[in-house]
């Protein structure tokens, strides 16, 4: 009898741990899973208020496994979020899902679904993912890391077979940079108490994709 | 007559000792400031990204020969001229001290001439100077650095492509040209009013000095700021402004001009009504 409570608990345990991720979730990253491998060209665009920088090109490239590699003869500054293409980040250590229903993006009926990771190794604290259930998709991500702010992530993609974004536009927040004098240039205004009542800034940065060639597993 | 003394003038310039330690000295001390800059570069860049770092990740070097030239540009505007100066003022104060300077007079040279080719001489030697500073910053630093974006801070955080950043480089040692000419140009102008070697140095470093202390100062006075000549002489920052502010440029360039030939025509009069002994 002992036996076959504590084989009911297993089952039960295991049960609800199979359903705590959401199935359409679980659809995306299936999909995602059947990529194992891309190459991009990539054209980023940063808009911050207090930086200056002209549109940037690189090449992209990713292997399943692998750390997405950039191959550029510029300086280029790559989003910390925003490039988790796999949801392999996101997935990568035990979460719980939490389904807050239906929202429309950009005239496209998504589902809302919270994030909560299930594991201290995780770096984000919660993240909001709207997917697209029609087309196997996320359509925009929030995600809430425990170091370095909070980033919006949308995703406009070039038709509706697309598994790969185009473009996705990814809002953070920053810190006016604070600068010693003694490397300030010409007029170089330094304002203290504006500086601090202004507080942090957002900014965002535009990453144009084009050229995909994507392999799928066999 | 004209060509002729400034010839003679070019002549005796490069035939001194003096101009090829000055040239040396200047060479030698643009090596020091490369690799100091080398090593400060990679401090600044860490500064400079240090509120970036929690967004981004980076790919690409910073540290490179652009952010060098940039820096042996913001160093240079002191010993420059100061050299400048010393080589420039001592066309004149040695030919009071040799008097060789009446033994000219003997001849039938017009005082003004005389006086005007050297002040030629000064112009022609400061902007040779200045190509050979440049080229020799550019040679070393792509030699050893390579090529790379620039990034400048300058109110806000500015990066340039590679192509841009060199463009912008020669264009700032093009206006920089200007202040060490009118720099040079002073130096002999007050040679001609000290005659002395010695007082006429440090006339002429305190001149620089002040010039250099007055560019940081910022008196609200909008005459002050837009026409004063000390504060003309960083306009070769403007070029590293994102959005380059060529009506200002063009403006400040053409005051420079004004204020050197404002020097020369006071050092043509007086050198004509000084006594030569």
């Amino acid at each position: 009898m002992r036996k076959m409570l504590c084989a009911f608990l297993y089952l039960a345990v295991n049960m609800v741990s199979a359903q705590v991720v959401d199935p359409d979730l679980l659809l995306v990253k299936a999909r995602m899973d059947s990529i194992i491998g891309f190459e991009a060209n990539l054209e980023l665009k940063l808009d911050v208020e207090f930086i200056n920088m002209p549109a940037k090109y690189a090449v992209m490239k990713y292997e399943k496994g692998k750390m997405i590699d950039f191959d550029s003869e510029d300086f280029v500054m790559i989003p910390r979020k925003g490039l988790d293409f796999t949801l392999g980040e996101l997935l990568k250590y035990p979460v719980i899902t939490v389904d807050r229903g239906m929202e429309v993006v950009n005239g496209v009926s998504c589902k809302m679904i919270n994030v909560i990771p299930d594991d201290r190794r995780a770096d984000f604290s919660i993240a909001a993912l709207l997917i697209d259930t029609a087309r196997n998709r996320v359509m925009q991500s929030e995600i809430t890391t425990r170091k370095h702010g909070t980033y919006l992530m949308e995703f406009k993609y070039r038709s509706n077979k697309d598994p790969l974004p185009e473009q996705i536009i990814v809002n953070f927040e920053i810190e006016k940079i604070r600068i010693p004098l003694s490397y300030m240039g010409k007029e170089a205004d330094v304002d203290k108490e504006r500086m601090k009542a202004e507080g942090p800034k957002t900014g965002s940065i535009i990453l144009n994709m084009s050229d995909y060639q994507i392999d799928y597993l066999q | 007559m004209i060509i002729a003394i400034f010839t003679t003038e070019l002549y005796k310039l490069l035939k001194q000792a003096r101009t090829w330690y000055a040239l040396g000295a200047l060479l030698l001390i643009e090596g020091i400031v490369l690799f100091a800059a080398y090593y400060q570069g990679t401090n600044i860049i860490d500064i400079l990204l240090d509120n970036l770092k929690q967004n981004f990740y980076f790919e690409g070097d910073l540290v490179n020969g652009n952010l060098l030239i940039y820096l042996i540009l913001n160093t240079m505007w002191f010993h420059l001229p100061l050299i400048l100066m010393i080589v420039i003022s001592g066309m004149l104060t040695s030919e009071y001290k040799d008097r060789t300077l009446q033994t000219v007079m003997l001849q039938p040279v017009s005082r003004a001439a005389f006086i005007t080719g050297k002040f030629l001489v000064a112009i022609v030697f400061t902007v040779f100077v200045v190509i050979m500073m440049a080229l020799s910053s550019f040679i070393l630093s792509y030699s050893f650095f390579g090529s790379g974006d620039l990034i400048v801070y300058l109110d806000t955080l500015n990066f340039f492509s590679a192509d841009d950043a060199l463009k912008r480089l020669c264009l700032a040692y093009a206006a920089g040209t200007f202040s060490m000419v009118f720099f040079s140009v002073a130096s002999l102008t007050i040679a001609v009013i000290f005659k002395e070697a010695t007082k006429t140095w440090i006339v002429a470093a305190f001149f620089l000095i002040i010039c250099n202390l007055l560019v940081k100062v910022d008196l609200g006075y909008a005459i002050f700021d837009d026409y004063f000549f000390a504060k003309l002489n960083d306009t070769w920052q403007y070029f590293f402004y994102f959005d380059i502010d060529w009506s200002r440029i063009f403006m400040n360039l053409s005051l420079l001009t004004v204020y050197i030939i404002l020097f020369i025509l006071a050092g043509v009069f007086i050198f004509k009504k000084n006594d030569i002994g």
